[in-house]
């Protein structure tokens, strides 16, 4: 096998996504580049004798770089070098692309150029001479249709020609006296173009030549190469499209009516949101709560009677069984969610409706010093935490990234609403108004914390806008189903071995010391009885509440489960007897099931998935709860579990993201704030309600 | 006239761009460049929306006073 490394370098929204989608097949992985929040995609094409290692570049419109993304792509192109670099030029858009091509050709490193879309360019009446592009460039030039695949073969097969014939691209060449000045700021004669511009912009080495060159023509270098560049961008243009675009009526035109005005764009982007939490919750709530029956009824004692049928001890089986199952199965619970959910961000990114929500959101969210692309994240949050995290990849400035992520896991999710409404209903006659309370208690911290960062550790104005709004585009089915599994794996993949790491530690602390019957005695319940002191002060000074704090940080609804057992309210564990082939069955029944009420939940006109249902254990629970506390201490419990760290889900989601010491420090944060509001909480409410 | 200062619907063309600023760098490689006609289709808080070719671009104000039009 000969290895070939090739970097997709564009501008943004040209469909190097797309491209890649079609070369790399199921090779497909999504990730970050290291020490950055900026994703990176990567895949690998096979063909004949050859393995092509193909990476997408973050989009970009020139090599001087600005943003974070900007700067991954301009070290990868001038450090790492790739064997050859693919241009992609959205055709219809061409002489703005020519910028970044000419650029790239000062690289002097092998290169193919990808003219995509070049349906939609037909449509426009642009006409491309390929053939006098590669002529007058020394590159190989390929017509795709990135939605289509059609041209990625020849794609491919000019990729593996450049290769094997060494064919570099024509050099450069500026006019005099330019050009003689860019050769002066050489020293060892092998830099290419790019390189001698750069040094004889920035370099002190050639901050002589520099001079010179400044007095002898009367201008700054910078404006001289840039008009240089511009004038050849143009004169390529003008050169090789053999007719003019017409400006056309379409879609665009139409949509943008709607959704770009100031008023109608501000309904007609609730109402999207409304679309997308709806048939993302709805869709995969009867889903999930299949797949969490089909473990745990199924899969779980399936595989403890296999391994006590193999003669393994008790021990390990109920490791195996907690940890395991009740762990990575916990983890796969959350695929529906993710996968309906990513479908749908797909959807909306591919189709460039993105950009547009942050042209029409910015005027509100600027005052709150934060960029209009942040609220798409921020709404998420109301969904699940997990995916807004994924969903500020979007981002471009690592500041404004950071201020939004620390802001996420404080809006309230579905799986905090349970256990609020366990509460409000035994405690308060008026349970919704002590949930809206709650809701809005978490916006508040949000925006606290928002303003506590802006002033200390991020500080720095908001980052400028520009952007480009790209024509209004549908994925094909396919390419939607290959990115959403490459996200999917990325996620069982880190999330999964993360949880499962968490999970052992809690099952441990609530076993050893060994033999332990009473969750009293565990270790769990030793460092409730220890942390209780902590918790005095907010009103919690029941060490049963400070216990069950621990797994609730595995995941919100599991406090319930953990409050049961740790009040002994729940009844001693049947022994499940299952008879394999029979709940085999039901479970295909149950699917085929919750597919269809799935489907009719998507169709109704409300949503669903905020219907809370009580869980099982509940009642008994209720009547041991509602004697032993009183109401300052459950609004106090509350508040805490509201703000307090966010899931292991969102923290092994921060933690991938933004890296461990950020995860960690958030967590600490997060305790503090919600200690202080509930202490706040507490106090006041003793006022009132006693 | 600067560009932040161009009524809604109106066509004009660039003149030139003032300052060293990396983002006017990014401006232009965006497409906005000396000699270009552009139309400025909406203002909305801070931000401009206009129409360059067969792309629609957004910038802040604070970078349109930068742009000199005709």
């Amino acid at each position: 096998m000969i290895k070939i490394r090739v970097a997709l370098a564009g501008n943004p929204n040209v469909g190097k996504t797309s491209i890649l989608n079609h070369l790399a097949g199921i090779n497909l992985k999504v990730g970050n580049w290291a020490g950055v929040t900026v994703e990176k995609r990567e895949g690998k094409v096979i063909y004949e004798n050859y393995e092509i290692e193909v990476i997408d570049l973050p989009g970009i419109y020139t090599l001087e770089p600005i943003s974070e993304d900007e700067w991954v792509a301009y070290n990868f192109l001038t450090q790492e070098k790739p064997d050859v670099v693919v241009n992609v030029i959205e055709t219809s858009n061409m002489e703005r692309d020519l910028l970044l091509t000419i650029e790239l050709l000062e690289q002097e490193i092998p290169m193919v150029i990808a003219l995509n879309m070049i349906d939609e360019a037909q449509k426009l009446g642009i006409e491309i001479e390929k053939e006098r592009l590669e002529e007058l460039l020394g590159v190989p030039v390929v017509k795709v249709n990135g939605r289509t695949g059609q041209g990625v073969k020849n794609l491919v097969e000019a990729i593996i020609k450049v290769y094997e014939n060494k064919v570099k691209p024509k050099v450069i060449t500026y006019s005099e006296p330019l050009e003689s000045y860019i050769l002066r700021a050489s020293q060892s004669g092998k830099e290419s173009k790019g390189e001698l511009i750069r040094k004889l912009s920035y370099s002190k080495d050639a901050v002589e030549v520099r001079k010179d060159l400044e007095r002898t023509i009367g201008r700054k270098f910078a404006d001289l190469i840039k008009e240089e560049r511009f004038a050849l961008a143009h004169g390529l243009y003008n050169e090789v499209v053999k007719r003019k675009p017409i400006t056309s009526k379409d879609m665009t035109e139409l949509l943008d009516k709607f959704f770009l005005h100031p008023y109608i764009g501000i309904f007609s982007f609730l109402s999207v949101m409304f679309v997308v939490f709806k048939i993302a919750f709805d869709f995969s709530t009867p889903l999930i709560d299949w797949l969490d029956g089909f473990i745990n009824d199924f899969l779980g004692p399936l595989m403890d009677k296999g391994l006590a049928i193999l003669g393994i001890g008790d021990l390990l089986r109920n490791f195996l069984a907690q940890a395991f199952i009740g762990g990575v199965g916990f983890v796969l619970t959350f695929v529906p969610l993710i996968a309906t959910l990513y479908v749908l961000l797909i959807l909306l990114e591919f189709s460039g409706y993105l950009p547009r929500v942050a042209f029409i959101m910015d005027r509100f969210m600027h005052k709150i010093g934060l960029h209009g692309k942040s609220v798409i994240p921020l709404l998420l949050g109301f969904g699940c935490n997990v995916p807004a995290v994924l969903a500020t990849r979007t981002m471009e400035s690592k500041r404004d990234k950071l201020l939004v992520i620390s802001m996420i896991p404080f809006m309230s999710c579905p799986a905090r609403l349970v256990v609020f409404s366990f509460f409000a209903a035994i405690f308060f006659k008026n349970p919704a108004i002590v949930i809206f309370f709650l809701y809005l208690l978490g916006i508040a911290a949000a925006i606290i914390t928002a303003i506590i960062l802006r002033n200390t550790v991020l500080k720095g104005t908001i980052s400028h806008f520009i952007m480009e709004l790209p024509p209004y585009r549908l994925p094909t089915f396919k390419i939607t189903l290959k990115l959403v599994w490459a996200y999917l794996k990325d996620f069982l993949y880190r999330a999964g071995t993360l949880i499962f790491a968490a999970n052992i530690v809690i099952w441990l602390l609530l076993t050893l010391p060994p033999g332990v019957e009473n969750p009293k005695d565990s270790l769990a319940g030793k460092i409730g009885q220890t942390i209780t002191p902590i918790f005095k002060p907010i009103g919690i000074d029941d060490w049963k509440m400070s216990t069950s704090l621990i797994p609730a940080f595995l995941a919100r609804e599991i406090v319930l489960g953990s409050m049961a057992t740790i009040y002994a309210t729940e009844e001693e564990k049947k022994d499940k007897e299952i008879n394999i082939s029979q709940t085999f069955r039901e479970q295909i029944n149950s699917l085929v099931n919750a597919f269809k009420i799935a489907l009719l939940n998507t169709l109704s006109p409300t949503p669903k998935a905020f219907e809370v249902e009580e869980e099982e254990d509940a009642q008994t629970l209720r009547s041991v709860i509602s004697k032993t506390i009183k109401p300052p201490t459950a609004l106090s419990f509350m508040v805490f579990l509201l703000i307090y760290t966010s899931c292991l889900g969102t923290f092994g989601v921060m933690w991938k993201e933004v890296g461990r010491k950020f995860a960690i420090l958030f967590l600490l944060y997060s305790f503090v704030l919600g200690w202080i509001l509930s202490f706040i909480v507490y106090h006041v409410s003793k006022l009132w309600i006693t | 006239m600067k560009l932040d200062q161009v009524k809604e619907g109106t066509v004009v063309q660039i003149t030139n761009i003032e300052g060293d600023d990396l983002i006017l760098r990014k401006v232009e490689a965006m497409g906005i460049r000396k000699g270009k006609n552009v139309q400025v289709l909406s203002k909305l808080g801070r931000s401009i929306l206009l129409k360059l070719n067969n792309s629609k671009l957004v910038i802040t104000k604070d970078i349109a006073k930068y742009i000199n039009v005709q």
